[in-house]
């Protein structure tokens, strides 16, 4: 089995402007990141050895922070979901656009918001790189509030996000049309939808910090959907008792073969948690086991394509590898550049050759998987 | 709960119950102002640049965009829609700059217009209010605290009978409040200690079981009068309007203990300290803010009361402009903002400015000395009233602090 030991990191990717929200490939040798002032950048990863990738296209449209992107699994389209309230559809490929340029390394994140910029250390030189600016194909404006959940079926047909109304939105992915809603009771803080299309686990929360008497009905929720009938078929909250954190949890996700259901805790605010990774049975809900996760929080997830191992990243600025079969730690990559910043998204290529993680100093970095 | 709400003296509970304490004078001065304030306390720091002083475009400015208000030319956080409909009756000070930056201290500073450091029992504005707003003649306790509010000064120097008479986090008065027992047979009970007590002070006529006495009767007073906290029958026609949280329902009793006469209400809301996650906590919070705050201006409104209540929104300090790595704000005293309405302000205006990141203020600083001058002037109390401790003289505010009178209705 691959113990990942040969893991090193190929590129590092500076952007800095913004903090980054979400990654995701395109195909194997593309990867795309958002950014919490709205933009999306992609790099072409197929560069000579040696050679530091620069971005190569800026998709502009979005007017707030975008909260998570996915890319279709015949890598054509790339859809994004943002507090701006919409859903946003982009060309993937394209390499058609207006010309246009980026800044890297503009020193925003270090000293563009502090009021202590003479205490900044010395910066990297800003770098500006032409590039192709583009537009989205289509923007969908069904939700009416942040919209922060997005998930999709292994075969591309179904899409879902959810919003903080706790309006959940099932789509025909194609389309762009809604195909059904429902309203949860919460702000929808994750969902995934299982690879059959027939059940979307949504974990809601209000984000207040603390709970005190008489605010019982804010306890967080974590629910499987039943999609045709937008109904709850299972409350998971009853059936983790003990595990269910009071916090909601950051990331939802279904291995693509449909086997698992791993949820994570994250954090909210100052309240303690243990940022555990929750490891259950898609069809009954129950806990199969739980991995020890991030001190203080897990960020993400992402499920490699062997189908033997789960990575997870947090605010400790660690990315750490699990073994689904035992739930050991395979290993962990160390603190990410020790910036001092929670890692805040990761993806994996479709081939499980690449892995790109992001922080929240706006940098990416891409790892080789290969033993 | 029973320590922290009836204050002992001597043995002698000595909760804050208007006559028994005031002097003539005082009463006179009461009865001349009339006024009363409700302060909605925003406790661990809420950001200014998410609610009332926002950077648009700015890259300190975050997620929420501004809408506009029922006054030309000012606009708030698109989370406050329906207080956006009172921005005439609000004065936003968007010029603060305080010196107590931590959540004790500066909860100490925000409540009682002096530093901890000065290891003084000083006052605390919900006391000075009480001892010279209160109505001497009523059964009600004159400063009473809901929620988390960050400070437990007290009344300091002004004695206990100015102390905080402390509700829980909605408002409902402490177990202690409600005996179990029906009215009928309390006044049996009351009959029956009284007449023994008559009997024993005939044979031991001395001053510390006058005192008790004293403390008695404001037990019995407080038992008369606690329907005045019950809002449960109202409260269920109101939550809608306020919101159905401890918040909502504060403010709704707030509005309540007001029309019946207490002088200072201060209700907390508690959960603003996002050094982690600020927007989603910030939006949760508004969207509890947004329908108490509002709703509480225009009951004090329709019932008249709006005149001669000022309603204060504070915190101990302000957040950052600067967002952090993990999507916060920090603490933040250099250019924040507080907002006063209603009694003795002129609504409707935009006190001060901070530039255009938010790091500095850029017009008419406001410190601590001026924000307390200028609550004390609007409720008609003289701002550098003076006390001693001992021979220790000590005033309302510091020297020097003055009125802001462009506030002042």
């Amino acid at each position: 089995m691959n113990d990942f030991a040969n893991a090193k990191v190929l590129h590092t990717l500076p952007w800095n402007s913004a903090y980054i929200t979400s990654l995701a490939f395109i195909g194997n040798d593309r990867v795309a990141a958002s950014s919490k002032n709205g933009e999306i950048l992609i790099w072409n990863l197929a560069v000579p050895a040696g050679k530091t990738p620069d971005p190569v296209r800026r998709l502009l449209g979005h007017t707030n922070e975008i909260n998570a992107i996915l890319v279709t699994p015949d890598g054509r389209t790339l859809i994004s979901v943002s507090s701006d309230r919409t859903v946003k559809y982009w060309d993937a490929t394209s390499a058609q656009g207006e010309p246009g340029s980026v800044v890297l390394n503009d020193g925003f994140l270090p000293k563009g918001v502090t009021e202590k910029v003479d205490k900044v250390p010395p910066l990297p030189p800003p770098i500006e790189v032409k590039l192709i600016v583009q537009k989205p194909l289509r923007v969908l404006t069904n939700h009416t509030e942040w919209v922060l959940g997005l998930a999709q079926t292994p075969d591309g047909k179904t899409l879902v996000t959810g919003d903080d109304q706790g309006v959940i939105i099932v789509w025909d992915l194609p389309a762009g049309k809604e195909r059904r809603r429902w309203q949860a009771t919460q702000w929808i803080a994750s969902l995934g939808i299982s690879p059959d299309g027939r059940t979307v686990a949504a974990s809601q929360h209000i984000p207040f910090i603390r709970f005190k008497d008489g605010m019982e009905i804010y306890v967080p929720q974590f629910h499987l959907w039943d999609v045709e009938s937008g109904q709850s078929k299972l409350d998971l909250r009853k059936d983790l008792g003990k595990d269910f954190p009071r916090e909601a949890m950051s990331a939802v996700v279904y291995s693509p073969d449909g086997k698992w259901l791993a949820a994570a805790h994250g954090k909210l605010g100052t309240e303690k948690t243990q940022g555990k990774i929750l490891l259950l049975d898609p069809a009954t809900g129950k806990k199969i086991r739980d991995l020890a996760g991030h001190p203080v929080g897990t960020n993400d997830l992402a499920f490699h394509p062997d189908g033997k191992h789960l990575f997870s990243c947090g605010r400790d600025q660690m990315i750490k590898i699990w073994n689904l079969d035992d739930g050991k730690l395979v290993r962990d990559f160390g603190k990410f550049a020790d910036r001092g910043v929670w890692i805040s998204a990761i993806s994996i290529s479709p081939d499980g050759r690449l892995l790109a993680a992001a922080d929240r100093a706006g940098q990416v970095l891409i790892y080789s998987l290969t033993t | 709960m029973l320590k922290s709400t009836l204050v002992t003296a001597g043995g002698v509970a000595v909760a804050n119950w208007g006559a028994l304490f005031h002097s003539q004078t005082i009463a006179a001065e009461a009865k001349r102002s009339g006024k009363r304030c409700i302060m909605l306390y925003m406790e661990g720091g809420a950001s200014q640049i998410d609610t009332f002083d926002m950077k648009p475009g700015r890259p300190t400015g975050g997620p929420f965009r501004p809408i506009k208000t029922n006054v030309d030319g000012i606009q708030i956080c698109e989370y406050l829609p329906k207080l956006a409909r009172h921005a005439d009756k609000l004065a936003i000070i968007r010029s603060m700059r305080t010196k107590s930056v931590d959540h004790g201290i500066g909860g100490y500073h925000m409540h009682t217009c002096y530093p901890s450091s000065e290891k003084f029992p000083h006052a605390e504005i919900g006391a000075m209010i009480a001892k010279y707003c209160a109505n001497p003649e009523s059964d009600l306790p004159s400063f009473v605290k809901m929620g988390t509010v960050g400070c437990n000064a007290g009344s300091g120097y002004l004695g206990p009978q100015y102390e905080p008479f402390v509700l829980g986090t909605d408002g409902k008065l402490p177990g202690f409040a409600n005996p179990s027992a029906p009215p009928a047979v309390q006044d049996r009970r009351a009959e029956l200690l009284k007449s023994f007590e008559e009997r024993y002070a005939r044979q031991r006529p001395a001053e510390p079981f006058a005192s008790h006495r004293e403390a008695e009767l404001r037990t019995i007073r407080l038992m008369r009068a606690r329907k005045a906290f019950d809002v449960a029958d109202e409260w269920t026609k109101a939550r809608d309007r306020y919101g159905n949280t401890p918040f909502g329902r504060g403010c709704f009793t707030a509005v309540k203990l007001a029309e019946a006469g207490v002088s200072f209400i201060e209700v907390g809301h508690d959960g603003y300290d996002s050094h982690n996650d600020n927007f989603p906590i910030h939006k949760a919070n508004l969207s509890v803010l947004d329908p108490a705050w509002s709703s509480l201006l225009q009951d004090l409104q329709d019932r008249g009361m709006l005149k001669d209540t000022l309603v204060v929104w504070t915190s101990e300090f302000g957040r950052t402009p600067a967002i952090n790595g993990q999507g916060g704000r920090d603490h933040f005293g250099r250019a924040w903002t507080v907002v006063l309405a209603g009694g003795g302000i002129k609504g409707g205006q935009v006190y001060g400015a901070s530039d255009r990141d938010g790091f500095e203020v850029a017009e008419k600083m406001v410190g601590e000395g001026a924000y307390f001058a200028t609550i004390y002037k609007a409720l008609g109390i003289n701002h550098r009233a003076k006390h001693y401790l001992g021979s220790r003289p000590i005033w309302a505010t510091p020297d020097g602090s003055e009125p802001i009178e462009q506030l002042l209705a």
